[in-house]
């Protein structure tokens, strides 16, 4: 292998890049405008969400105490920004209400509510108290922060009184303290941005290359296939991490993520993903006869990276049987080693078996493609 | 003294015999017209010699190494059929980035340059990105780059098509003082006035040499005054119905 001529090719890799406005406003505006789009939607907390409250409870006179009503204290407890609260007297009219779409829950506190809260602190009877809760699951997100707001609303009202839940749930937040989607977003979107871009730019260019025939033009000077492969890995490697540093400083400047551990980690991380990813991309190029075949590698390229790396939802959110899948996706080991330096605050020790799996990935399809070219007709 | 020299060269495509025992022999120094009906296999041919296809068998040697060997890849200039050029980038970054694959210096590359920017007469195009230039001017760009680096065989893919008369007698100017300075130029062409500027010509038919000679004996042999009736008559000589050659039809 020669430098020079890698130099070159590296260089010539670049021009073409600068000249070309197309692939530039993909590499800078497309991440740059995903981001926009799921930080504005995710990043707010949902609000207003409507709901009735049917509060028939008579409260309990106490000798001394005075009269204590639990249902007020309740839905005083409840976060009225969270859940737009609506008051009715009658159940059955508010669940019309709820059964016209009008609302997403009617919460119904009994007449006894009070008196059945204060019989099951007793102990040994068998009372219980309840709080009827009529709820529309027809979107399921509103309906969870609906549960989770009126059972905090709860918890807080049983402190009040001095009383605690026989078990309770201690948080201590080891990693991420106060951490929102961005936190967990930002790094992921970089991962993928690098992936897709880097992948369809290589298989893009070198589709170009075979249909104009300069790829065979270079071959028949003293270029060899490695070096083309190794100038376009340079390239894209350095490309990957100018689009990663763009992303987090715009994900620090808009949306304030945070960044616990050292950056640099991020970086090297995203270059080894860019240039597994060119490796593929000229290893694809080679089941193409057309530059119009691009578009119909597209899906094989989103699709299991979108699915399958963890960008937008966790892995556990995938069927079981599903997961192994993901360990063939490259993005998902940049993906899990940036969130981990960057929310966890980890370092080397910490993540370098994803790095590990990269390098072999990219070794692995680095060979792949230099294979590929040298296959002479 | 041989610049290049084939053996029973076969290419197979499939079943298809694109090079079917080619036998050709290129004397170092002179230009070699590789003549022929499209479809003939003078691009296979080329393609073999410069080591972008595998031959299926026989021999081939350029400059004396059995081919393919990179190690001969320096001395040896290809211009392709397609125009092949990054058209992405400038005329000048193209130029360098073929310079620079020859290991030339930035010196080096600046002096060869205007020279051949000159000779092709694109002096004020240096600048322009090659997408943006006529298909004549893109094919001009192409010879530069494959003159670069000073090649001691060239070999020349229809070189000269879509160049307007008067840059194509510029072209055959400089191949002949190419040729005074040692090169040896393969050059294929369906232009029969220039394949008479030609020291020799071969005729290729069906992946076969099946005549071969200076111009001027091609002409006598086949009892014509001009290459492009020679043309005609090696181009239909002995076909059947089919439009294939009867077997045995090869003539040396
Ligand atoms: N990749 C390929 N696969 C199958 N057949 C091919 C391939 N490339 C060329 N051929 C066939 O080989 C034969 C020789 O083609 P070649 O390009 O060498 O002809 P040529 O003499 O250069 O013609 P032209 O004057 O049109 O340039 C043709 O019949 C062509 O169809
Ligand atoms: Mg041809």
């Amino acid at each position: 292998m020669d430098i020079g001529r890698i130099l070159a090719v590296s260089k010539r890799v670049f021009i073409d890049l600068k000249n070309d406005k197309r692939s530039l406003a993909l590499i800078i505006i497309a991440p740059l405008f995903s981001m926009a789009v799921f930080g504005l939607a995710f990043s707010g907390e949902v609000e207003n969400i409507g709901v009735i409250i049917v509060n028939h409870d008579n409260g309990m006179d106490i000798p001394v105490v005075g009269n204590i009503d639990f249902a007020d204290q309740v839905i005083d407890n409840i976060d009225h920004d969270t859940l737009d609260i609506q008051e009715s007297d009658d159940l059955a009219t508010a669940i019309d209400s709820l059964e016209a779409g009008d609302a997403w829950a009617v919460i119904y506190f009994s007449e006894n509510y009070t008196a059945n809260t204060m019989a099951s602190i007793i102990p040994f009877t068998n009372a219980s108290s309840e709080i009827e809760l009529y709820i529309d699951m027809s979107n399921v997100n509103l309906a969870e922060a609906i549960i989770i707001e009126v059972n905090s609303a709860l918890m807080a009202t049983m402190e009040e009184n001095g009383g605690s839940l026989p078990v309770t749930v201690e948080r201590t937040e080891v990693y991420g303290q106060n951490a929102e989607f961005m936190d967990f977003f930002v790094p992921g979107i970089v991962s993928f941005a690098v992936y897709l871009f880097t992948t369809l730019l290589t298989l893009m260019a070198f589709i170009g290359e075979r249909v104009s025939g300069t790829l065979s033009r270079v071959l028949a000077t003293p270029l060899r296939e490695s070096e083309i492969v190794s100038g376009y890995a340079l390239t894209f490697s350095i490309v990957g991490t100018l689009q990663s540093i763009f992303m987090i400083v715009v994900g620090i400047l808009a949306f304030d993520v945070m960044i616990e551990g050292n950056i640099l980690l991020v970086f090297a991380v995203v270059a080894l993903l860019a240039i597994v990813c060119q490796a593929l991309g000229i290893l694809l190029s080679s089941f193409a006869q057309r530059e119009a075949q691009a578009a119909q590698f597209l899906p094989l390229i989103v699709m299991p990276a979108f699915l399958l790396s963890g960008v937008f939802w966790p892995l556990e959110a995938i069927p079981a049987w599903l997961r192994p899948a993901s360990y063939f996706v490259p993005p998902s080991y940049s993906i899990t080693a940036a969130r981990s330096v960057m929310i966890r605050g980890w370092g080397l020790d910490m993540i370098w078996m994803d790095m590990v799996a990269l390098v072999i990935f990219a070794l692995v399809l680095l060979a792949l493609a230099v294979i590929s070219l040298k296959k002479k007709g | 003294m041989l610049a290049v020299k084939t053996d029973k060269l076969t290419k197979n495509y499939g079943d298809f015999k694109a090079l079917d025992g080619l036998e050709l022999q290129v004397i170092k120094g002179e230009i070699y017209g590789l003549l022929g009906p499209n479809g003939a296999g003078k691009t296979t041919a080329i393609k073999v010699l410069v080591g972008l296809l595998k031959k299926t068998s026989g021999t081939a040697q350029v400059l004396d190494a059995e081919i393919p060997n990179k190690q001969i890849a320096s001395n040896i200039g290809f211009m392709p059929q397609e125009t092949a050029m990054y058209i992405g980038l400038t005329v000048h970054q193209n130029m360098e980035f073929f310079g620079k694959l020859f290991g030339m210096s930035k010196e080096q590359i600046a002096i060869k340059e205007a020279e051949l920017l000159k000779f092709v007469d694109l002096e004020d195009w240096k600048d322009e990105l090659v997408q943006n230039l006529s298909g004549g001017m893109k094919h001009r760009v192409s010879l530069a780059c494959t003159l670069i680096h000073e090649p001691d065989v060239l070999f020349l893919d229809e070189p000269t098509v879509g160049v307007d008369p008067k840059l194509r007698a510029n072209f055959w100017k400089y191949f002949n003082k190419l040729k005074e300075n040692g090169t040896t130029v393969i050059i294929t062409t369906h232009y029969m006035d220039e394949a008479r500027n030609c020291d020799r010509v071969g005729f290729m038919r069906q992946g076969k040499l099946i005549a071969e000679g200076i111009p001027y004996e091609i002409m006598k042999d086949t009892g014509t005054d001009n290459l492009e009736d020679a043309f005609l008559h090696y181009a239909t000589i002995g076909e059947t119905s089919d439009g294939r050659m009867p077997d045995g039809g090869g003539v040396e």
